[in-house]
């Protein structure tokens, strides 16, 4: 949704009453190992090496970069998204498992930055996916970095980073937005609706007019050619 | 001995009919020349002068004159200096012959400028899209296309109005230029 304010917090029912118990411990534990996906799609992903390296070391708080999707848990996006690239965000944050949590860096992710008025770039960042924490700046220094990662940690641990489970409470809304830039035969190899089923997170919001419209295109899946080598047009004559 | 070249390319360009030459400084000369003249021109300065790197093929569209300015950067490892060689096509229909066959690099810059500018460039092996391959609209950077318009149509802004930026107005300080006047289309009003 627009803001991650609006979204509902929907109360779990549980019975044990161990569970509350156990849960916090799981979410204590979440919070301390996360493994973290940066997407460095412009200039902010110049201030990560020094978060993560020995002056600011993210090690300490227990974030370490992780090289694929689906061991990740945060993903780090780093300045503008421009179209193209947003798809392919869009396809990584699908194959990222649950939970997941998404950052926004930079002035461009928040509104475009600088460039607001490029034909290429995304505006808004939580219009395609929920983002849980934006850390603003042309470019944040390691420090803000860091004080941004601290805070979701601290969401983590208090339960409010819940931005995955909008994603399938609410994908009619994202879908529709995704639609809207990429055109009505947009699709991603994931099945966003059958994983919502299998969290038990079917909202009101899963199902809608964009979904219908996306079982409606939808194409079959079919394994990628294997090719070696590349293929050299010949220039005509 | 690079005083020397420079006396001698002087000459060897005013082979060139309808040419014009200005020396910008020891190492670098702008050549002004009809879009007709200009593989003769580079096949002269590869050939004969050594200028067998091309740079880069930049294009400028003039809307108002209604024309297109291509310019060729050709570079010289001997005498350490670049020809900028200026040719002006008509905007309409925007077509003119591709370099390829003196400079294969040519190709690459050719196909950038055909996306970005819809210039066709005869006998250029590709002219297939490169960067923008799921772009649908017209040429970008073409003057007449609307970018704000655009974005407008297909994408939206958040305003951003913070508690501290409203007590910072009521004190009487605040942006003095607001984001909506920044933008182009308000300008021109």
């Amino acid at each position: 949704m627009s803001s991650i304010k609006q979204i509902p917090v929907i109360e779990e029912k549980r019975t044990n009453p161990l569970a509350r118990v156990f849960d916090e411990l799981v979410r204590f534990c979440r919070s301390r190992s996360l493994f973290l996906l940066h997407y460095c799609t412009g200039c902010g992903a110049i201030e990560l090496p020094p978060a993560m390296t020995s002056r600011f070391d993210m090690e300490r708080l227990g974030i370490q970069p992780m090289v694929s999707p689906r061991q990740a848990d945060i993903l780090l996006i780093t300045g503008y998204v421009s179209i193209k690239t947003l798809k392919r965000v869009i396809l990584t944050y699908e194959q990222m498992g649950s939970p997941k949590y998404v950052i926004g860096i930079c002035s461009c992710t928040v509104n475009g930055g600088m460039y607001w008025q490029s034909y290429a770039t995304a505006k808004k960042l939580d219009e395609y996916m929920p983002v849980d924490l934006y850390i603003a700046g042309c470019m944040p220094r390691p420090e803000a970095v860091i004080e941004g990662l601290q805070q979701l940690m601290q969401r983590i641990k208090t339960g409010e980073a819940k931005g995955w489970e909008d994603y399938y409470r609410n994908y009619d809304y994202y879908l529709g937005n995704q639609q809207k830039l990429f055109g009505n035969d947009w699709q991603t190899p994931t099945d966003v609706i059958t994983e919502a089923k299998h969290y038990d997170l079917l909202g009101e919001g899963t199902l809608g007019e964009h979904t219908a419209l996306l079982e409606q295109h939808q194409q079959p899946l079919e394994a990628l050619e294997m090719r070696l080598g590349h293929q050299v047009k010949e220039p005509a004559e | 001995m690079s005083k020397e070249i420079a006396h001698w390319l002087d000459n060897l360009l005013e082979e060139i009919e309808g040419i014009k030459v200005r020396r910008k400084s020891s190492r670098r000369v702008r050549v002004d020349v009809p879009a007709d003249a200009l593989p003769a021109l580079l096949e002269l300065l590869q050939g004969r002068a050594g200028y067998i790197h091309l740079s880069a093929i930049s294009c400028v569209d003039w809307i108002e004159e209604e024309e297109f300015e291509l310019v060729y950067h050709v570079w010289s490892y001997e005498s350490h200096s670049l020809v900028s060689a200026h040719i002006r096509i008509a905007r309409d229909p925007g077509v003119y012959l591709s370099v390829y066959d003196l400079y294969q690099p040519a190709a690459f810059f050719e196909r950038d400028i055909h996306e970005m500018y819809g210039i066709h460039f005869e006998g250029s092996p590709n002219m297939e899209k490169f960067i923008l391959t799921e772009w649908n609209g017209p040429p970008p950077m073409r003057k007449e296309f609307d970018s704000e318009a655009y974005i407008n149509e297909h994408l939206s802004w958040q305003n951003y109005n913070p508690e501290w930026l409203q007590e910072l107005i009521a004190e009487g300080g605040g942006i003095i230029i607001p984001p909506e006047e920044q933008r182009f289309s308000q300008k021109k009003k």
